[in-house]
């Protein structure tokens, strides 16, 4: 009799916004605040040039040259970008560039894959002398001319070779592979071999479909880097047509600075104008630009897990 | 028959152990003597003088490295390359490199042994480190060869400067480019309307010079008057050469100064007249009248400041005025740039004359084996040291590409306006060929207002050259490790005690830091290279 007056005299029960879970604290708060301005004013700084870059290319010469072109387009025209693609040496590297980064991409996440998951196995015999190969050459190089006499003297000098093969393995992709794959549970690969699989098929069929990111990822860090390198193209070709646009753009950037000084014949200090400049390095990176959104589907993350019952 | 074929025998014995003999010291560039020729003139002409048109004897190709200049980017289709053929029946094999990089690639395959026999584009100086490995051809012991290049230094009085290419062994390792006369490129260029509107002379010394500048300075009090690209090392060259002494990191500094008085070398930065060429930079600086950022910005912001009205006099030489400055200034109503005379110093009226000599050719040592040897060397003399072959390489086909009035006035033909056209379009007129020649040769392609000053600077008075002071292999290896840093302490200093960073003041005491970097043994080297030069020498 008292409980039911007790129960009647409880108040309603009032719906408050609250937030559900844990709430953050003060203090959080305040790096949250901190940390996207930090971080905003690093994006600003990141893309400050290029945004300037972008707006010189589409801009007048005289415009630029009057520092005038900031972040938007002075003198507004696509003359300049008319003018480059024009050039048939331009599109001649620029399809070099494309060759040469898609055949060593493939080549080195071949070999790349292979060999890490040859060194994921804890069993195999040699394993750390194989190891210790890939690490030695992490410190030790051959040096410039050593390994220009040795790609002359195996006649790579003047083919795709020289560019693809010396830097196929990057040892730092190939650790990070490594321990991707030494993380993977054994249970998978053992089930797929008591079905009968062989160890090319586990690795094809088991192995590689799970690990998409890592290997979207080291994809797309030796897309970048084979994409960016001229050295290798400006040490092995002694021709313009096999040149990547890297070293074309690269000559148009930096030939008159490194030019020497007095008594020089009369064009060592000419330049090519600001605008191809930067119409030029647009168009070389515009196609990295473009691939990186489409890469990131590729991160699932999550993929592991119910896939074995631990 | 006895006699005979012992004799014969002993003939043979006797080549062979001179074979022998020869070939243990010869092929490492130890070698004195030049190389025997016999059987390397496959393709030469049996006789070739001066004034000759070279065409060998049959069809040959020649591998030269060629810097590839980004405004005119080498085709395989170029009337240069047809022409060349057709005149002189030879073929150039070339290896493509981008200038940006010309001499990394050169060092690289000299180094590697992958040369091509000739070597373009190598300024006096830069074969230094080629010499001890014998990798270049000492081309003074083949100079016989050349009757265009002999002819060339005779005429025109070369013998000296050719003497300060000389290393140890007396040789020279270098075909430098010759020219006719002195060749001053370079001087301030000023806004003519400005000094106009300020009713100003244009200054002939730098004192006047500066005493221009403060009138701009006060009618124009939020400006830096003067502005300078390429770091300010143009000017420095300008203001150290009049001055009496040597300035600006690759454009002229040297780190030992002959003192012609005391008879020896001394180090350039502790001399007093470096210290004055210093002052009086940091006196511009002090007042307002030198842009402080002139010794750091890019070439860039240089230029956008003479747009911006924010400098008026900047450093100039005949194409920066016409490609850069005068269009950076097309949208300032009435203004206008101009060339001055290059103002005189304490050291007089004077200019340098080491630009006779200007950028050159190095042959791979590998090229004396070569059969066709000979026919190279005089294919290289007739192209790069003969008028006819210069006026070629320069100007192309008369009728095709250029024309010539009865006067001796050049012309490109029609269809083409600038020599960047006839550049792009043909090859000729190219940095790797046409450069050197007669001053007729230069001037034929000087608008009237650079002939004008030009005129102005054959007034003025030659500097004397240097006497030689080559090192043995042993000594410049040493004098590498002090030459450098000695040269970028003394940079570093130049440019602290210009914008006022180190007082003048502490001028002593600069001069005993230089001391601990290696000075005083640095110049006794050199001083014992020159004695030693002018022992076996003289």
């Amino acid at each position: 009799m008292v409980t039911s007056e007790k129960l009647a005299e409880k108040p309603p029960v009032r719906l408050r916004k609250r937030p559900v879970g844990v709430r953050e604290s003060r203090g959080y708060r305040a790096f949250q605040v901190v940390n996207t301005v930090v971080l905003l004013g690093v994006v600003a700084v990141t893309l400050y040039p290029f945004l300037n870059i972008v707006a010189q290319s589409f801009s007048d010469e005289t415009a630029i040259r009057a520092g005038e072109v900031n972040l938007l387009p002075e003198g507004f025209n696509t003359t300049t970008y008319q003018l480059v693609m024009s050039d048939d040496m331009f599109w001649r590297n620029y399809q070099n560039t494309v060759v040469y980064t898609v055949v060593a991409t493939v080549i080195a996440m071949v070999l790349t894959t292979c060999y890490a998951y040859v060194l994921s196995k804890h069993e195999l015999r040699g394993r750390n002398v194989l190891i210790g190969i890939a690490v030695f050459t992490m410190f030790f190089n051959g040096g410039l001319i050593p390994n220009y006499v040795l790609i002359t003297s195996l006649e790579m000098k003047n083919t795709i070779w020289a560019i693809v093969l010396p830097n196929a393995i990057s040892v730092f992709n190939l650790l990070v592979m490594k321990s991707f794959f030494e993380n993977m549970p054994r249970d998978l690969e053992e089930a797929a071999q008591i079905d009968g699989l062989t160890t090319y098929g586990i690795l094809w069929r088991i192995v590689l479909p799970l690990s998409k990111a890592v290997v979207s990822t080291m994809t797309l860090f030796y897309a970048v880097s084979f994409w960016n390198s001229w050295f290798a193209g400006f040490l092995y070709m002694d021709r313009a047509e096999l040149f990547p646009v890297t070293v074309y753009l690269r000559n148009l950037i930096a030939g008159a600075e490194t030019a020497t000084s007095t008594g020089g014949s009369g064009d060592s200090l000419l330049q090519v104008a600001a605008n191809i400049q930067s119409v030029t390095i647009v168009l070389t990176v515009l196609p990295i630009l473009l691939v990186y959104p489409f890469i990131q589907r590729y991160f699932v993350s999550g993929v592991m897990l119910g896939s074995v019952k631990q | 028959m006895l006699t005979r074929t012992r004799s014969r025998g002993a003939a043979v014995a006797v080549t062979a152990a001179a074979a022998l003999a020869l070939s243990a010291c010869g092929g490492g560039g130890d070698a004195d003597a030049p190389a025997d020729l016999t059987g390397k003139d496959v393709g030469a002409m049996a006789e070739y003088a001066v004034g000759d048109q070279f065409r060998a004897t049959e069809p040959l190709s020649f591998s030269i490295l060629y810097s590839d200049h980004e405004a005119y980017p080498a085709q395989d289709d170029w009337l240069l390359w047809e022409e060349l053929q057709k005149r002189t029946n030879v073929t150039f094999d070339r290896v493509i490199v981008p200038r940006s990089d010309y001499e990394e690639k050169r060092s690289l395959v000299i180094g590697a042994g992958d040369a091509p026999m000739i070597i373009p584009k190598t300024y006096p100086g830069q074969e230094d480190p080629f010499v001890a490995s014998g990798t270049i051809l000492p081309v003074s012991d083949y100079l016989h060869l050349m009757p265009h290049f002999q002819a060339k230094v005779q005429e025109w009085d070369l013998g000296a400067h050719l003497d300060t290419l000389r290393q140890a062994d007396g040789k020279f390792y270098v075909l430098p480019g010759l020219h006719e006369d002195v060749w001053q490129d370079y001087t301030i260029a000023m806004r003519t309307d400005v000094l106009a509107e300020l009713g100003l002379q244009a200054p002939q010394n730098w004192q006047e010079l500066r005493d221009v500048l403060a009138a701009i300075k006060q009618a124009y009090p939020d400006s830096y008057p003067m502005t300078d690209r390429e770091e300010g090392k143009i000017l420095l060259n300008m203001v150290g050469m009049t001055f009496g002494t040597q300035a600006g990191k690759n454009w002229g500094y040297e780190n030992a100064s002959w003192d012609a008085e005391a008879g020896r070398f001394v180090f350039t930065g502790t001399t007093p007249e470096y210290k004055a060429m210093i002052e009086y930079l940091h006196g511009l600086v002090a007042d307002g009248l030198l842009d402080p950022e002139t010794f750091t910005q890019d070439n860039d912001l240089a230029l956008q400041k003479l747009a911006n009205e924010r400098s008026f006099a900047i450093s100039t030489n005949a194409q920066m005025i016409v490609n850069d400055y005068r269009p950076a200034l097309e949208n300032v109503p009435g203004a206008t740039i101009e060339k001055i005379n290059l103002p005189a110093g304490p050291a007089g009226n004077v200019i340098n004359s080491e630009s006779q000599l200007e950028n050159g050719i190095m042959i791979n040592a590998d090229a004396v084996e070569n059969e066709n040897f000979v026919a190279m060397m005089q294919f290289i003399d007739w192209l790069w040291y003969s008028d006819a072959g210069q006026e070629f390489a320069k100007w192309g086909v008369e009728g095709v590409t250029y024309t010539k009035s009865p006067e001796g006035d050049y012309a490109l033909a029609d269809g083409m306006d600038i020599m960047l056209d006839l550049q792009k379009s043909t090859g000729f007129s190219g940095g790797v060929f046409a450069y050197g020649g007669s001053t007729e040769l230069l001037h034929s392609t000087f608008t009237p207002e650079e002939l004008e000053f030009q005129a102005a600077m054959a007034q003025k008075d030659e500097l004397p050259l240097p006497p030689p002071h080559p090192f043995t292999e042993a000594e410049r290896e040493q004098a590498t490790l002090w030459e450098t840093a000695l040269e970028d302490y003394t940079q570093q200093m130049t440019l602290q005690f210009i914008l006022g960073q180190r007082p003048l003041s502490e001028w002593d005491a600069y001069a005993a830091e230089l001391e601990g970097k290696g000075l005083s043994s640095y110049i006794d080297l050199v001083n014992g290279a020159h004695q030693r030069y002018v022992n076996e020498n003289s």
